[in-house]
Formats: C-alpha cells, sequence, structure tokens
C-alpha cells in the first residue's frame, strides 16, 4: 500500500524583482512529498531551496504553480488563513534558532500554544512532552542564553513539535551548531520522522547531514535536478 | 505564560531604556499637569462665599481714574444696597527696601468693610481696636506669618501710585478669605496724608440678595449717568474676569509650552517604540511564521507603546497630583498661588494625551510589520 502524499507541488514558479532585474527563483518545480518522509533539500546557494521550503511551509506565495499541503492550496489562502494554517500544522526549525531571548525554554515552546484553546495545564503537559522529547525537560527554565546552541536548536524542535504538526520543516537546523550538536539534532529530526512519523524538510548544505534524511533531492537554478 | 506577561517581558528586556522611556513620559506630563494647575491659578478667579454679592463701582473711564467720595451717599439710597464702603487700592512698597511687594494694601471704611469682607474673620477685640484707631491696620494671617508680624508691630509703606507715605500699627490680623494676604486700613488717614481730595479709588457694595445683585449694578450705573463721574459697576466676578483678560499672552504662552512638551513627547515615545520593534523585527517574523496574525502582534505593538504611555501618565499626572496635594504652595510661592490643585480635568487631559501618544507612538512599527513578510523578517536581521 502506497503512503500517501503529504506535499503535492506541481509546476511551482516564484519570481521576484531584485532593482531593475527579474529573478527567477523556482522554475516549474513539481514535486511530491510522501508522509513521513524526511526529505533533505539540497543545492548551491541561490539554487532556490530555501524559496521552496519558504513555500511549502507558508510563509512565502509562488508565482505560479500549485502548492498543496495536506490537500489545501496554500495559494488559496488569505494571511490569516495561513496563519491559522502554520499554527496548527507547521513546526519551523531556524539556522538561527530564533528563540525569544526574554523567555525561559518552557516559555518559548509554550509560546505556539498560545494561541491554541488550550488551558494552562494542557499546554503545560504538551511543553513537557515536546521538551522531554528532545532531552531537555530538566532544562526548561533555562534562559536560550544559558544554553549551548545545540541545547537552543533543540528547545527550537521542542518549539515545532509543541502544536503536534505533521510537518516540520528545517532551514539549515546544524548550520551553527558544532558536529556533536548537529549528529544530536539531526538524530531528533531523524527520530521524528521514523519513530513518530512528522515528515519532515530540511534544507541543508552538508552530504552528512542529508544522509540523516530517508531521500534527499537536488536544485540549481531553481529546477529539481533529479 | 500568559499573553500580557510576554507583553511585559517584552517591554521590560531593555529595563535602562524602559525606565528611561517612562521617565521621559512622567516628567513631560508632569510639566503639562503642572502648566495646566498654573495657568488656571491665574486665570481662574478664586470665588468665596461673599463674592456673589460683592459689587465693584469702578470709573467708567478707567480704574485709574478715582470717584469722587460725595457718591457715597448716592449709593447708599440705591435700593437693595445693604453695605458700601471706599476701596482704594494703595500699591505701597513695603519697608521701602523691597523691589516687589506681594501683598496689596486697601484703604476702606473699617465699620463698613466689617459687613462686606464677612469672609474676613477679625477677633472682636482687634476688630474693635482697629476702628478706634484711624493709623491701624488689620494684615492677613499669611502676611504676618510671612513677614512675622504680630499686634502692635508697625508697618511702613512707600506709596508708588499716591504721593504719600503710610506707617500702620497692625490692630489686628485676619484669616478665612480665600487670600489672607491683603492689608486694610482707614480710608481717612489715605485722605489725611493726601491732603483730603474727596476722592476714592473705588466703592465696594454689598447687595441685600445674591438676585439683586444684577439690578443694584444697573441701578448704581444709571445713577451716575451723564455725570461728571460716571461709573461702572459689575459683580466681583466679572470685575476679576476683566484682570483675567489681561493674562491673555500668558495663557497662549503657556498653552504654548503645552504643545510643544506634548509634541516634544511623541517624538521621543515613537523613537523609542520604533527602536524597539525594529530591534524585534526577526523575533516578530519568527513569531507570524508560528502562526501569529497581524492584529495579535498589532496588539502586542500597541499594548506596549500604550503601556509605557500609561505609566508615564501614572508616574508624571499621578506625582503631580500627590505632590500638589501634600506641598503647601501658598507658603512656598509667597501667597503667589494660592489653591494650586491637579483637577480630575486635568489628570483625565494627561491620561488622554497619554492614550494617543500610546497610538501614534505604536502606528509606525505597526505599518512596519504589516508591510514586511515573514521571510523578508527572517532574512532582515539574519
Amino acid at each position: 500500500m502506497s503512503v500517501p502524499n503529504i506535499v503535492t507541488i506541481r509546476e511551482l514558479s516564484k519570481e521576484y524583482r531584485q532593482g531593475e532585474i527579474n529573478v527567477t527563483a523556482l522554475n516549474n518545480v513539481s514535486l511530491d512529498i510522501a508522509q513521513g518522509e524526511f526529505l533533505t533539500l539540497m543545492g548551491p546557494s541561490g539554487s532556490g531551496k530555501s524559496t521552496l521550503l519558504h513555500i511549502i511551509a507558508g510563509i512565502d506565495r509562488p508565482t505560479r504553480g500549485v502548492c498543496r499541503v495536506q490537500d489545501i492550496d496554500l495559494t488559496k489562502l488569505d494571511e490569516s488563513g495561513l496563519a491559522d494554517w502554520r499554527n496548527q500544522n507547521v513546526g519551523f526549525v531556524f539556522q538561527t534558532f530564533n528563540l525569544i531571548p526574554v523567555l525561559t525554554a518552557f516559555e518559548n515552546v509554550e509560546l505556539p500554544l498560545l494561541l491554541t484553546r488550550l488551558n494552562a495545564k494542557r499546554r503545560r503537559e504538551q511543553v513537557n512532552t515536546a521538551l522531554e522529547l528532545v532531552g531537555l525537560a530538566e532544562r526548561q527554565k533555562h534562559l536560550p542564553r544559558q544554553l549551548s546552541g545545540g541545547q537552543e536548536q533543540r528547545v527550537a524542535i521542542a518549539r515545532a513539535l509543541v502544536t503536534d504538526p505533521k510537518l516540520i520543516v528545517a532551514d539549515e537546523p546544524t548550520g551553527n551548531l558544532d558536529s556533536n550538536s548537529a549528529q544530536e539534532v539531526l538524530g531528533i529530526l531523524q527520530m521524528l520522522s521514523r519513530q513518530i512519523g512528522k515528515t519532515v524538510i530540511m534544507v541543508t548544505h552538508d552530504p552528512k547531514a542529508a544522509a540523516f534524511g530517508s531521500r534527499s533531492i537536488h536544485l540549481e537554478k531553481g529546477e529539481l535536478t533529479n | 505564560m500568559t499573553t500580557i506577561g510576554f507583553i511585559a517581558r517584552n517591554a521590560l528586556r531593555n529595563k535602562r531604556r524602559f525606565i528611561l522611556s517612562v521617565s521621559s513620559v512622567a516628567m513631560s506630563l508632569f510639566l503639562l499637569v503642572t502648566l495646566q494647575v498654573a495657568l488656571r491659578e491665574l486665570t481662574n478667579p478664586i470665588n468665596d462665599e461673599g463674592s456673589t454679592l460683592r459689587i465693584i463701582v469702578r470709573n467708567k473711564v478707567s480704574l485709574a481714574q478715582p470717584l469722587p467720595a460725595r457718591q457715597l451717599a448716592t449709593i447708599e439710597r440705591i435700593p437693595g444696597v445693604a453695605a458700601v464702603t471706599p476701596f482704594s487700592y494703595f500699591g505701597g512698597l513695603y519697608k521701602g527696601d523691597e523691589k516687589f511687594t506681594s501683598f496689596a494694601q486697601f484703604a476702606v471704611d473699617p465699620v463698613r468693610a466689617n459687613e462686606l469682607l464677612s469672609d474676613a474673620k477679625v477677633p472682636a477685640e482687634q476688630m474693635k481696636a482697629w476702628v478706634a484707631d484711624r493709623t491701624s491696620a488689620v494684615v492677613g494671617k499669611m502676611t504676618a506669618e510671612r513677614y512675622k508680624l504680630k499686634i502692635g508691630d508697625r508697618m511702613q509703606f512707600t506709596g508708588q501710585i499716591y504721593p504719600c507715605d503710610l506707617e500702620f500699627k497692625i490692630a489686628g490680623i485676619y484669616e478665612g478669605t480665600a487670600d489672607d494676604r491683603n492689608v486694610f486700613f482707614h480710608h481717612k488717614y489715605l485722605d489725611e496724608s493726601l491732603g483730603n481730595p474727596g476722592t476714592v479709588g473705588t466703592w465696594w457694595v454689598k447687595a441685600a440678595s445674591a438676585e439683586e445683585a444684577t439690578l443694584i449694578t444697573d441701578r448704581i450705573n444709571k445713577a451716575f449717568a451723564n455725570t461728571s463721574a460716571e461709573v461702572r459697576a459689575e459683580t466681583e466676578r466679572a470685575f476679576q474676569l476683566g484682570f483675567v483678560s489681561m493674562w491673555a499672552n500668558i495663557k497662549i504662552l503657556i498653552g504654548g509650552i503645552s504643545v510643544v512638551v506634548v509634541f516634544a513627547l511623541l517624538l521621543v515615545t515613537v523613537s523609542t517604540m520604533s527602536m524597539a520593534i525594529r530591534e524585534r523585527f526577526r523575533e516578530l517574523a519568527v513569531l507570524k511564521a508560528l502562526g501569529f496574525r497581524r492584529r495579535e502582534l498589532f496588539a502586542f505593538i500597541l499594548a506596549e507603546s500604550f503601556g509605557l504611555a500609561t505609566l508615564g501618565a501614572v508616574f508624571g499626572a499621578g506625582g503631580a497630583w500627590c505632590l500638589y496635594r501634600v506641598l503647601d504652595m501658598q507658603t512656598l510661592s509667597s501667597g503667589m498661588f494660592v489653591m494650586f490643585e491637579v483637577t480630575p480635568q486635568m489628570m483625565a487631559l494627561a491620561f488622554s494625551i497619554a492614550a494617543v501618544l500610546g497610538l501614534l507612538s505604536a502606528a509606525a512599527p505597526m505599518i512596519g510589520v504589516a508591510r514586511t513578510s515573514v521571510v523578508q523578517g527572517l532574512k532582515t536581521l539574519d
């Protein structure tokens, strides 16, 4: 039995203006991503891999084409609808962690849950579960500056997980980490895909990082090369 | 964590800037309230309980022109007049060694004035002594305290308007009026010193009832119409407002300073909020990515800006309110300010300005956040 697709992309293009020049970031990209897959997007700088990730995650819009995630055509959603959709369906992991410096690890993870109707007790339970999953239950009262880079990124993964989204997008999550921390973070992402069934899409330059994925695709000049 | 807690954490992340910003709003609003209080004090005549009954009669040509003393008998006969006294402003310089005397001296008929100035309380024996000695005077309690004067002391005045110097023996000290600063002395003493010119500065008339006061002013004006000394009779309130109109430029000046204060305050708050939000542009983009909608981000910015301005108003306007309740401004200003009271209207004005400041200073950051996409926001400070 085939695994259903969580992402369906058809003839997707993205163009934008940079001063007087029209830049084509993506050109007629078509792609299917199966549920539970750990897909890595590779390619040189400016190849369009981050743009593709942003469109799949609903934080950028294509110029042409279709991008369906969980059978929802993201191009049809307005700003507010996209925000709601992101909150419920996507977890973000950024290269620079992007934790709020004045909030503790617990509060950073709790942040997406403030948009839900969960009461404080339920929120606490979910945050604890997410932090335990990334092995940081004991560090929940630490501020980001009191954590190492690897720990910060694990908190960011917990924040991405806390709303229990089907899709986790990671934009070069190991780019700012030493090799040990990178291994830990990649291990967690792999575990989320293999054991919990999350679909993980990760942008990376690093072939070693890409090896953690179940499938790897390459982009060059806005087009898929394999 | 609650949403309010999150907003508070953000507002307090740079504590020094927060304290300085709140202080600048507080200081500006304190200054604004103080200016409003001073303006009110300067332009709002004090009304005591007798002021509704008192009528001031002056020369129609000008306040500086004297009136003939013979008018007394005519005024006394006008229906509704309960009492009348000559009332001449002496305007002397106390002790001759001061450049400016902060209290007025008036020549009156002591017995008649006693009926008119019913708010002024003078002990009976002191009143008796004043009436009996035409070179004596009664002094307001504030002036007596300021110059450490007591009964029996002598006060010397150098005439600035009238060509004579006067010396009084203090027969009594009065209190109970809204402005216990003045000195009252015998008109006869002034007349004698001037060689009995047969003139008075003004007449002060007491109406039998407040309802009749307006009618009496008309009757007095008509009584002296087409005479060599036509008069202008008006209620004490109207007379005081005539003086107030002379403060017009001061009002404009204080109003102008107030506008400048508010404008400077706006610039400071807008700059602070813009700085605070610019520093967090990427964080706001992250919040957008996590699912926070524009309106929620607007609410965060607005609440932070509004909170900062309101806290400034609490400290500034509230501080002024507390301070002027505790301080005895009458003593501190040597009687220049009597009430110096922060009114609810002034508090409302200060808080309204703070609210508008909060709104306006949030506008620019909100526009910035609205215009910036998540991707742009994430790239901004990467």
